[in-house]
């Protein structure tokens, strides 16, 4: 397993990706009160998954993780996404604006 | 770890043989109470799984009986409207949560998933003691709930009555099934990790026996569908206690976003109780039949598409709801897509059976019947899934008939039919064949009885979960309860020559079905750690016969070792 | 990668240990066991907060406005310091779960669980401190909640219930982590090289997760008006 073995190792792989995260923070809550409309939702959200894409590929480590745990986290994903559509289609189709 | 060596004959399986350091059986391996109760051996969770899933099976039937008396008058004479619902209720709690969904998985999968695969035991020992406790945990909350004055919302607890109108302890009944959501979601971690970290050397993917393969796809299920349940009944138990608007249409809520939230598991859910007993089948009849299982490749596909179509269709549940239109042909769509595996393991079984040398032992006669009552159901389900004719039947008996033709005709047919296949390798004894025959003929008559006129009275428009009904039904509740009646009587005979053959049973040999399959390689019953070795898997399941040959006509039994291959 | 500090003997379990492999190589495949079975557990959690987040976008459809106008209500400093917070403490996560690879990073493993775990807690009372002011404001629902339109409770219906949950998940991952930080204290030799480590950081960083979706959804909505 080639992993850093000294601390300053570990640091180097973990700090610039809270950076990041931080930094994507920051854009989220200013890009909030810019009006963008509609737009602001898929902001907000689609900074949300880059960030939780992050934690789950740099912090949580899948992005040197085997390929069954890889399909595994990706089966959560895909499944909520059958929830998600399916659902909507008939929600969204039954839309009345209050 | 060292295994226990046996000191005496008493303790091992076979009590003829001289205790030259073999080990000790599994079930002599420690006797006091503690011991089963702080186990981590999956045989003995196994066992204490059956017992707490035949205790549930008894309740879940005893509301069952109270309906069924009370239905078979048109006025309400032995219960009113109120205790009706409770009694209904009652019975699809616990028949859904507390005996379908655990019984074939935890029971036989539990005992036999590590045996099949050639490991020592599940991934994770303890959580699986965990998930007991869990399971009984839910259930004696949910049984708190009846002590509480039951729940009169049905078992799909439908907002906004259980949310907002219902009087009953309806949030002690969720929470008990919340419980032991953890319990299903647990045995299914332990039996994915299980399946792909600790099979034996030499055992791939496309050599698993189907019940393997069925209980995998079933922990799949049990993983991604059960979540959804829980956080239900969280938001079902929310409205309720703390008043938060949630599925309140005063306050904005959806109550068909409620509908959309429970069938997204509740769907998947009836492939939890379907999968498990396919898998058992499939073991079965192979035996029975002397032949390898026609077309494994496509049983291993069907079982993975049924796992993963069933999570498409969950809107079959909700045509009449006021859901839109084009969502409803989606889901019908999906729902005549998810029949077609279904169908190609009904076909692979008759096929297998094809020239076969068909053995009609009580496993079997349990499997035989199966596939006719799976059939009906099966087709049956394809009519509910055409939205002209759902709309027709919905909320009547037809529907009602549908579902138990599955789950009681097929699922329980399977939990019985490996119930008697397994019992040997379980308990080391074998139970009386003639009267297990004639349970098993009993009960595919009973169940006819009780359900086939319900499928009529369904179509004439007989309401479901109705206590007074007009008088033109009386005939077919009449007949219904009287094959209830029958039914009643097929369970509780295997309850007592089952028993009785825990006392006086003759020994089981490792192999008295000359079956294949590793958990067949070890002793009746099995020591604590499985096998004497390391089992080593050295060729496909279900040798029964060469590759591609007939049977010779009158070919003698093959012997419980070795193969023709 | 064979440590000789690591306390194999000591954190081998059963069935990983009856495989007849080498120890080193059995610890390893019941990490692999220990890793597999954590992230199946993710994926049910993913679907258990992604039918938390279905309820949201469907009532967030069918009430844009009234969602908009009870969303602007929240606090967005109290949000996004709590955010930073977790996003600090999954940083610190992701350090312990590296250094508890080594056992000569035992001090930085352990230094790095106690942060987790202290960030973890800041969040929570950040949370009560908001749960407080939330009280006062009357943004609980129901008889005399703050807005006058009845869906807006919809959306503090689920502020609620959603930061109950979270705050639940993450107290379950503190005591986790707790955990760790005694074994570490009373017996550090089982710490390098444990399962139960990676075990636990992994649902931290999920809980991490869950409240990154969270952010947006209860902070950042009808904040353009």
């Amino acid at each position: 397993m080639s992993a850093p073995v000294s601390a300053g190792a570990v640091w180097r792989r973990v700090l610039p990706v809270w950076l990041g995260l931080m930094a994507l923070l920051a854009l989220s809550c200013a890009a909030a009160y810019a009006p963008l409309g509609p737009w602001n939702v898929a902001v907000s959200f689609g900074i949300a998954a880059t960030q939780a894409l992050l934690v789950a590929l740099l912090f949580m480590r899948l992005d040197s993780a085997s390929a069954l745990i890889r399909l595994t986290a990706a089966c959560g994903l895909f499944w909520s996404a059958i929830l998600f559509s399916l659902s909507l289609a008939d929600v969204l189709s039954r839309l009345t604006r209050t | 770890m060292s295994t226990r060596v046996a000191e005496s004959p008493a303790s091992l399986a076979d009590p003829d043989e001289l205790a030259l350091g073999l080990p000790e059986s599994y079930l002599s391996a420690g006797s006091t109470l503690g011991s089963w109760l702080t186990t981590t051996d999956h045989k003995r969770i196994a066992i204490l799984y059956a017992l707490s899933v035949t205790l549930f099976f008894f309740i879940g039937g005893v509301a069952a009986t109270m309906v069924r008396l009370e239905l078979f008058t048109p006025q309400a004479d032995l219960v009113g409207a109120d205790t009706y619902n409770k009694l209904f209720t009652l019975h699809g709690v616990i028949m859904v949560w507390f005996f379908l969904i655990p019984s074939i998985p935890t029971t036989f999968g539990n005992f036999l998933l590590p045996l099949m695969i050639g490991a020592r035991d599940l991934a994770f020992p303890k959580l699986n003691l965990a998930s007991w406790y869990l399971n009984v945990l839910g259930g004696l909350t949910t049984t708190a709930a009846v002590l509480a004055g039951g729940i009169d919302t049905g078992w799909t607890f439908y907002v906004p009555y259980s949310t907002t109108f219902s009087n009953t302890a309806v949030t002690v009944g969720v929470m008990g099934v919340f419980i032991s959501g953890f319990s299903t979601i647990a045995t299914g971690v332990n039996f994915i990790a299980t399946t792909h970290l600790l099979r034996a050397p030499g055992m791939t993917w496309f050599r698993l026996p189907l019940f393997v393969w069925a209980m995998y796809t079933t922990s799949i299920i049990f993983v991604l569908a059960t979540p959804v349940l829980a956080l239900t009944l969280i938001l079902v138990a929310a409205e309720r206690t703390l008043g938060l608007p949630i599925f309140d249409p005063a306050r904005g809520g959806d109550p068909i976003l409620y509908q959309h939230l429970f069938w997204f598991y509740s769907h998947p859910a009836v492939y939890i109780m379907l999968l498990p007993g396919m898998g058992i089948v499939s073991e079965v009849i192979t035996c029975f039949a002397r032949r390898r299982i026609f077309g494994y490749e496509f049983m291993v596909y069907a079982l993975v598409a049924i796992a993963v179509i069933g999570f498409f269709t969950w809107g079959h549940h909700m045509f009449t709801s006021g859901m839109s239109p084009y969502a409803a042909l989606i889901f019908s769509f999906l729902s005549f897509v998810v029949a077609v595996p279904s169908a190609i393991k009904v076909f692979n079984w008759t096929a297998t059976l094809y020239r076969g040398q068909v053995g009609f032992e009580s496993p079997m006669l349990y499997v035989l019947g199966y596939i006719g009552l799976f059939t009906v159901g099966g087709l049956t389900g394809l009519f509910l899934a055409s939205i002209p004719i759902d709309v027709h039947v919905q909320d009547t008996y037809f529907v009602v008939a549908h579902f138990h033709y599955i789950m009681v005709g097929a699922t329980v047919s399977a939990y019985f039919a490996g119930l008697h296949f397994w019992w040997p390798k379980f308990t080391g004894r074998m139970y009386p064949e003639t009267w297990a025959k004639f349970a098993a003929v009993l009960m595919f008559f009973g169940f006819n009885l009780t359900f086939f006129p319900q499928f009529i009275a369904g179509y004439l428009g007989m309401p479901r979960r109705y206590h007074v009904y007009p008088p033109e039904f009386q005939v077919w509740n009449v007949l219904s309860s009287s094959g209830a009646a029958v039914l009643a009587a097929a369970y509780l005979m295997p309850l007592g020559y089952l028993t009785w053959s825990l006392f006086f049973g003759a020994r089981a040999v490792n192999d008295p079905w000359n079956a294949s399959g590793l958990e067949w390689r070890t002793t009746s019953p099995p020591p604590r750690d499985n096998f004497f070795g390391r089992p080593a898997v050295l060729g496909k399941p279900y040798n029964y016969h060469p590759e591609g040959a007939e049977p010779v006509h009158d070919q003698p039994r093959m012997p419980s070792q070795g193969s023709l291959t | 990668m064979s440590d000789p500090a690591i306390a194999t003997e000591a954190l081998l379990r059963e069935p990983w240990d009856g495989l007849k492999l080498p120890e080193e190589q059995a610890l390893s495949y019941q990490r692999t066991g220990a890793t597999f079975g954590i992230w199946i557990f993710i994926a049910s959690e993913v679907l258990f907060f992604g039918a938390l987040f279905l309820f949201y976008t469907a009532v967030r459809a069918e009430h844009a406005e009234a969602f908009a106008a009870a969303a602007r209500e929240t606090n967005i400093v109290y949000g996004t310091v709590n955010t930073a917070l977790l996003l600090t403490s999954g940083l610190t996560a992701a350090a312990a779960s590296r250094a508890s690879e080594h056992a000569a990073l035992i001090r930085l493993t352990r230094w790095c669980l106690v942060a987790t775990a202290l960030l973890g807690l800041a969040f929570l009372v950040v949370k009560g401190l908001e749960y407080r002011e939330d009280i006062a404001e009357h943004l609980v629902p129901g008889p005399g909640f703050k807005l006058p339109e009845a869906s807006a409770q919809l959306f503090f219906g689920f502020y609620w219930l959603s930061t109950a949950i979270h705050g639940i998940h993450l107290m379950i991952g503190i005591g986790l982590v707790a955990r760790l930080i005694v074994i570490g204290w009373r017996h550090p030799e089982r710490i390098p090289g444990n399962p139960q480590v990676e075990v636990t950081l992994l649902y931290w960083g999920f809980v991490d997760m869950v409240w990154l979706f969270l952010y947006p959804a209860l902070y950042l909505a009808g904040r353009s008006g």
